[in-house]
């Protein structure tokens, strides 16, 4: 081979490798978000997430496309499994990351999260919910809990002050019954899984998240008499009529009428209600007055916040810039971006970020969102945090908690029979490796 | 030997000539179809019920195991019985009410059109949308009309809401929306029935009654028989309004087969259940179409 073949092939390798670097870095990336958006809601997603990114990235530019919520998780994971799908992995939570993970679609972060110091940025207990096998493979998007919405005219009226203790909850929850009140106002009419916010609020405020924490590692059995007295309590609060009679009909709308109407006190929900909330006492000119749940029982700390993370960010595996989505998450992590979608859209981009402040949420938002989430980042990063079922538990054990905590309710089935089905689904899902790792205590 | 050009020639043109004759090209297209959105799927989802899948993983081999768990859960015996309860209502109260409003549309010669066309208004209504105006402007007890009677004093319950009226609660639903349909088609059938049987059993005397029971639905047999077997088959297919108005619930009490299938799949992610529970479902329309077949022969026969 002559000296000049070898200097063409080499400088034609060298063009080859650097076009494919150019190709590497430059050109669009995409982002399926999956949860659905009035076109309201897109505008805002395309001024606060898209513009800003865009502009400061114009070589990468974001596409961004809103599927249906409802269905839009299972196509994203579709188009995943089949080696295709966005840059940027959006699901509804780790139990559904944890497939994609198994299954090789995921790119580990851990490379991109020490390089924008994303752990620095993003609650600890929060981000660990993303780790498998020590890397992490998704963040943590939507931050949730479950609180205690009242109605303070109501509660002020009568001299009461949000429950703490199980007496106090039950103190009010009879003198409400008493004057023809619904204690908590909640249905499941418009969203069937809402019944697992009972089920959440109850094993974390009763059993406790230390419990829960042992059983998610398998180290304790969901028919442990601290879970069988946690469900009996909610037995017995549905059985009462605290739930009302129209449990099964009310939609999320009603539900937050009825409450802020004062026909009922109280109503166990989660912080991603809060528009919804403040929608209706804006309707009916009554005070909103948002705590942590009660602790049901001794020992059980005050207050606790049950951890929720409502969806997750990945990047594709198959990504063609791996990079730029990275560089994408920069951005959505940022105190920037906090800013602007906090003032427009409260609540579903309420991200776990460790720089969340009180004072400087106020200026965006309400006083009583500002104090909510602040309390609840307070809470989390003290380690004072429970679990939401819906990112903890295994598929399969979370449907069944959802629809068989029906029939304990209408009295078919007792508390023994429905944690022992509980506890029979979630030892195969535990023992095939589908429980999302437990936010460590 | 190999064949001269010209021979080749010959030949090609010849299999051209005989694909032309043959009715394979008319085939073709509606069977491509066929093999590509109905036998392939059909035949993996009968292998994936021996399989064990998430969704994204390799699947497994299990055997018989699938089924193992579906019949050791009681759900699916639950939802067994109210396809075969829906079965039941569907070739009953429909079929009737379609014979009844078809042979009056065929007696009144005035304003035949405008009930036909009111008669088959539900069908047309997207099944979401007819299902929510049912859900929340009829049963919801807050902005319904069972809510607006309790301002008068009527204190109904929401049917949907409770284990022992929910499956027919969204049964009526269903039934409102497709009732018109088999009105219309028995109708038209009617309309078939020779002219001189009618006018002959009606000089004879005979009531509308006597005139339904032993001159139209006779005559309408094959049609009835058809629809029945389209019945069942749609019964055991029942998806749309369970799932928009209960979603099988309260406590799993209107649950049917397709919904527990949907809920193996998509929410347990366990495909292998899910697919033994669609090859349940199948079985009974397999059942439907051997009969229908038969029929069909016997009267080909004749």
């Amino acid at each position: 081979m002559n000296n000049l073949g070898l200097t063409v092939r080499v400088s034609v390798l060298t063009a080859a490798a650097t076009l494919s670097t150019i190709a590497r870095a430059d050109g669009p990336i995409t982002l399926w978000y999956q949860r659905g958006g009035n076109p309201d809601q897109q505008r805002i997603m395309q001024k606060d997430l898209v513009e800003p990114f865009n502009a400061a990235h114009p070589t990468t530019p974001l596409t961004l496309d809103v599927l249906a919520g409802g269905s839009g998780d299972k196509k994203i994971r579709m188009a995943v499994i089949s080696g295709k799908g966005p840059d940027i992995v959006m699901t509804p939570g780790p139990s559904t990351t944890l497939a994609l993970v198994q299954s090789d679609h995921l790119l580990p972060l851990d490379d991109y999260i020490k390089k924008y110091n994303l752990d620095k940025r993003i609650l600890t207990p929060v981000l660990r919910t993303g780790e498998y096998h020590g890397h992490n493979y998704a963040l943590p998007r939507t931050f949730e809990t479950m609180v205690l919405y009242y109605n303070k005219t109501l509660f002020d009226k009568n001299g009461w002050a949000p429950p703490k203790t199980m007496t106090e909850l039950n103190t009010i929850a009879e003198a409400l019954v008493t004057k023809g009140i619904i204690p908590f106002s909640v249905g499941n009419g418009d969203w069937r899984a809402a019944n697992e916010w009972h089920v959440s609020v109850i094993l974390n405020h009763y059993a406790g998240p230390e419990n829960i924490y042992k059983a998610l590692k398998g180290e304790m059995p969901w028919t442990d008499p601290v879970f069988a007295q946690a469900i009996d309590v909610l037995k017995d609060w549905y059985q009462k009529g605290w739930f009302g009679k129209n449990y099964f009909s009310l939609t999320g709308d009603q539900q937050a009428l009825l409450l802020a109407k004062g026909e009922a006190g109280m109503a166990p929900n989660g912080t991603f209600s809060f528009d919804n909330m403040v929608a209706a006492f804006k309707q009916t000119g009554q005070e909103l007055g948002v705590a942590s749940f009660p602790s049901l029982r001794e020992g059980v700390p005050y207050p606790l916040y049950s951890i929720g993370t409502g969806s997750t960010m990945s990047i594709n595996k198959n990504s063609a810039n791996p990079d730029a989505a990275a560089a994408f998450l920069d951005y959505l992590y940022s105190d920037d971006f906090y800013d602007r979608i906090s003032k427009d859209w409260p609540g579903d981009w309420n991200l776990p970020l460790t720089s969340i402040d009180e004072a400087k949420l106020t200026k965006n938002v309400s006083p009583i969102f500002a104090k909510t989430f602040t309390a609840f980042s307070n809470a989390v990063a003290q380690g004072n945090y429970g679990y939401t079922t819906w990112t903890f538990w295994p598929p399969a054990t979370e449907d069944y908690l959802i629809h068989g905590i029906e029939q304990v309710w209408l009295g078919q089935i007792s508390t023994a029979d429905y944690l022992k089905k509980m506890q029979e689904i979630f030892a195969k899902e535990l023992a095939d490796g589908k429980v999302p790792p437990p936010a460590p205590r | 030997m190999r064949p001269t050009q010209s021979g080749a020639l010959g030949v090609l043109s010849g299999w051209i000539t005989r694909l032309r004759d043959s009715p394979v090209p008319f085939l073709l297209p509606a069977l491509a179809i066929n093999v590509a959105i109905i036998l392939i799927p059909g035949l993996l989802t009968i292998a994936m019920a021996f399989f064990e899948w998430d969704g994204a993983s390799t699947p497994g081999f299990v055997g018989l195991d699938n089924f193992r768990t579906i019949f050791a859960d009681p759900v699916f015996f639950s939802a067994l019985f109210n396809n075969i309860k829906w079965t039941a209502i569907f070739l009953t109260i429909p079929i009737a009410m379609g014979l009844g409003a078809g042979s009056l549309l065929l007696v009144a010669k005035r304003g035949r059109t405008f009930f036909q066309v009111v008669y088959f208004l539900p069908v047309i209504i997207a099944t979401v949308v007819v299902a929510r105006v049912w859900q929340g402007m009829i049963y919801n007890p807050e902005s319904g009309i069972v809510g607006w009677l309790k301002l008068y004093g009527i204190n109904l319950a929401d049917p949907l809401t409770h284990p022992p009226t929910a499956l027919y609660a969204v049964a009526s639903v269903d039934l409102w929306h497709w009732w018109g349909f088999l009105a219309v088609i028995f109708f038209a059938a009617f309309r078939q029935v020779d002219a001189a049987q009618i006018e002959a059993a009606v000089i004879d005397g005979a009531s509308f009654f006597q005139l339904l029971r032993y001159v139209l639905i006779p005559a309408i047999r094959p049609t009835i028989t058809l629809m029945m077997i389209m019945t069942i088959i749609w019964s055991f297919l029942a998806f749309d309004f369970v799932y928009v108005l209960t979603q099988g619930g309260p406590a799993y009490a209107s649950e049917v087969l397709s919904t527990l299938s949907y809920r193996y799949a998509f929410y347990n992610y366990t495909m292998g259940p899910a697919a033994a529970v669609a090859l349940v479902i199948s079985f009974f329309g397999l059942i439907a179409t051997f009969f229908y077949v038969r029929i069909q022969q016997r009267e080909g026969n004749q």
